[in-house]
């Protein structure tokens, strides 16, 4: 059996990773914020009491999860790091079966996933009132409205684009009904299952993708695969993504406004919220600063510059006064 | 184990004698422990079925949950679990027998060492892996699930060829035979079960890691798997997991019918 050499670095590559995921645990004290030692008060009622926060499983998510947990770490309180989540219905779960107190949870998401409403809101304020209203009942609290707007976007490779003229989604349609072989799609499961994804594309955009021009990718693949433009020549990205850039992909203008806003906000169970009101306005004067291009930059240093979520989210709180 | 195995022909009949001894005999001899299985599994199926079959189904449930997208995941596992056994039973027994020769015994270590790498990798880092690097699709998890697969074929075979009782070899090759005679004869033969017991293993694995191969655009079971985990819609989950398991155990049993067909006679 001849493995070439690189075949084999690949597999020891692979060896070395998981062997340092394995060795990842939570970084204790080294890089633990100093309670109320920048603009971050300390918050006496939260002195030690442990605050579980979660997130998602994907770069941003980490990085906003990292973000609350420094920042409560700023405040006295004892933060509990449960994030990478797999799933966003998960993470809800999560939160509503007080498995977790709070995470960063996206407008968009709560009003067509977990409200199931299909009116569509354009206005990012007005979607956010109306989630915040509609979950009260079900005992969830929103916070802190960042103004970025992670939406899910379609995008086609540079060369693509270049070839095709495709601009906006619906040249992107039109191609796809003229010319479905030119318009092969890469997607993430995610996408391809939710009503606020492909589906509702397809259905707002008025075509009909064949199957075999549709690959169900996981999502990390999707970026170098469209990137490459070997198997597809677009693809399912999130718009705040650091790999959108990275792999020079040119986000197609969603010219229907199909796709609601993503504004990040907190969502934190409404017992917990009334019991620490103070955290709100921690939380509001960080999410007003992260505005997309912010939590692009910072979510490009850690999915493509590979550094540590936790370090990116307290350097970036540093720079901006919160901690020291 | 019985002694050594005696090949009875009439001369008179021309043919074996024994009929339970013959791989039909001994099929049929055995078919009442044989067919239960089968039977489980199709009652699991049905009760699934039953279960699912008319439940309300939310938008994201009834995108998996369709006759199209069943069939075409379950042929596309199908697909790629049989390819990746094929090839790495036509890859890892030659091999195996080929790492017995007298002449290659010192590499016999480097090649299952190999092997081992192959399955000491966390198979979706693998897989992933692979995509970045030759890109995505059938013939990436094809090659995925071979490495994966490759070693419990290949020790079985050294193994199996290794337990042959060296005093038989020898008598067969007092008795004039060549050393490939004796390979084909002797050695081959009396491995069978414990090679066949290999890939027998091999096949539950791809049957399993098959899944995987949703991730790189390969279709398979793991697409409804994957989006009835991350949507939480257990309904998913289960179907496609039972599927896979089905699938599994079905796959396990038709190795066991071959293990019964292939057996040599007397063992």
């Amino acid at each position: 059996m001849r493995t070439s050499t690189r075949s084999l670095t690949a597999l020891l590559a692979v060896v070395a990773i998981s062997a340092a995921a394995a060795g990842c645990t939570v970084s204790e004290d080294k890089d633990k914020a100093t309670a109320g030692a920048g603009s971050i008060k300390k918050i006496d009622a939260l002195a030690g009491k442990s605050i579980r926060v979660g997130s998602k499983e994907f770069d941003e998510q980490l990085l906003l999860g990292q973000i609350a947990i420094v920042a409560l770490e700023a405040t006295g309180a004892k933060p509990v790091d449960k994030t990478n989540i797999t799933g966003s219905d998960n993470v809800r779960k999560s939160l509503t079966g007080n498995a977790i107190d709070l995470y960063w949870e996206y407008t968009g998401t709560g009003w067509v996933s977990y409200l199931k409403q299909t009116k569509q809101i354009a206005d990012p304020v007005g979607l956010y009132d109306a989630v915040k209203k509609a979950d009260e009942p079900n005992g969830i609290t929103w916070w802190a409205r960042s103004p970025a707007n992670d939406t899910y976007a379609i995008v086609a490779s540079s060369s693509a684009a270049q070839k095709t003229g495709v601009k906006t989604i619906s040249d992107y349609a039109a191609l796809a009904k003229k010319n479905p072989a030119q318009a092969a799609t890469c997607m993430g499961p995610e996408f391809k299952a939710r009503d606020d994804g492909f589906p509702g594309v397809e259905k707002t955009y008025g075509f009909k993708l064949p199957t075999a021009q549709t690959h169900l990718l996981n999502d990390s693949i999707v970026y170098p695969t469209v990137g490459k433009g070997a198997t597809c020549s677009f693809g399912s990205v999130a718009s705040t993504d650091g790999r959108v850039a990275a792999q020079k992909l040119v986000i197609l203008e969603d010219d229907k406004h199909f796709f609601p806003v993503y504004n990040p906000a907190i969502t934190i169970r409404a017992s917990v919220a009334k019991q620490y009101p103070q955290l709100e306005q921690v939380f509001s004067s960080i999410a007003t600063k992260l505005d997309s291009k912010t939590l692009t930059t910072l979510n490009e240093k850690v999915s493509v510059g590979g550094e540590d979520a936790k370090k990116v989210a307290k350097d970036w709180l540093k720079a901006n006064g919160y901690v020291s | 184990m019985t002694a050594a195995p005696t090949t009875t022909v009439d001369p008179q009949l021309g043919r074996r004698v024994g009929g339970a001894d013959s791989a039909l005999g001994r099929l049929r001899a055995r078919w009442k422990g044989l067919v239960i299985r089968p039977i489980v599994l199709i009652v699991v199926l049905v009760v699934l079925w039953l279960s699912v079959h008319g439940r309300q189904l939310d938008s994201i449930e009834a995108r998996s949950l369709n006759r199209h997208e069943i069939t075409t995941e379950l042929m596309d596992h199908i697909k790629l679990s049989l390819a990746s056994t094929v090839l790495t039973i036509a890859i890892a027994v030659p091999l195996g027998i080929l790492l017995n020769r007298r002449g290659a015994r010192f590499i016999k270590p480097i090649g299952l060492g190999l092997g081992n790498i192959g399955q000491a990798v966390p198979s979706i880092g693998l897989i992933v892996l692979l995509a970045l690097w030759i890109g995505d699709g059938f013939r990436t998890a094809l090659i995925a699930l071979v490495v994966y697969s490759t070693l419990p074929v290949l020790r079985n075979t050294i193994v199996g060829l290794e337990s042959v009782d060296p005093t038989l070899i020898e008598a067969a090759r007092g008795m004039g035979m060549s050393r490939r005679a004796v390979l084909g004869r002797i050695e081959l033969p009396l491995a069978v079960p414990v090679i066949l017991a290999g890939i027998r293993t091999a096949l539950v694995l791809t049957v399993a890691s098959a899944v995987l191969a949703t991730f790189i655009g390969a279709g398979g079971l793991g697409g409804g798997l994957v989006v009835g985990l991350g949507q939480n819609r257990p309904i998913l989950s289960v179907t496609f997991g039972v599927m896979v398991a089905a699938l599994a155990l079905l796959a396990d049993w038709l190795g066991l019918i071959a293990e019964e067909v292939l057996r040599p006679r007397g063992m």
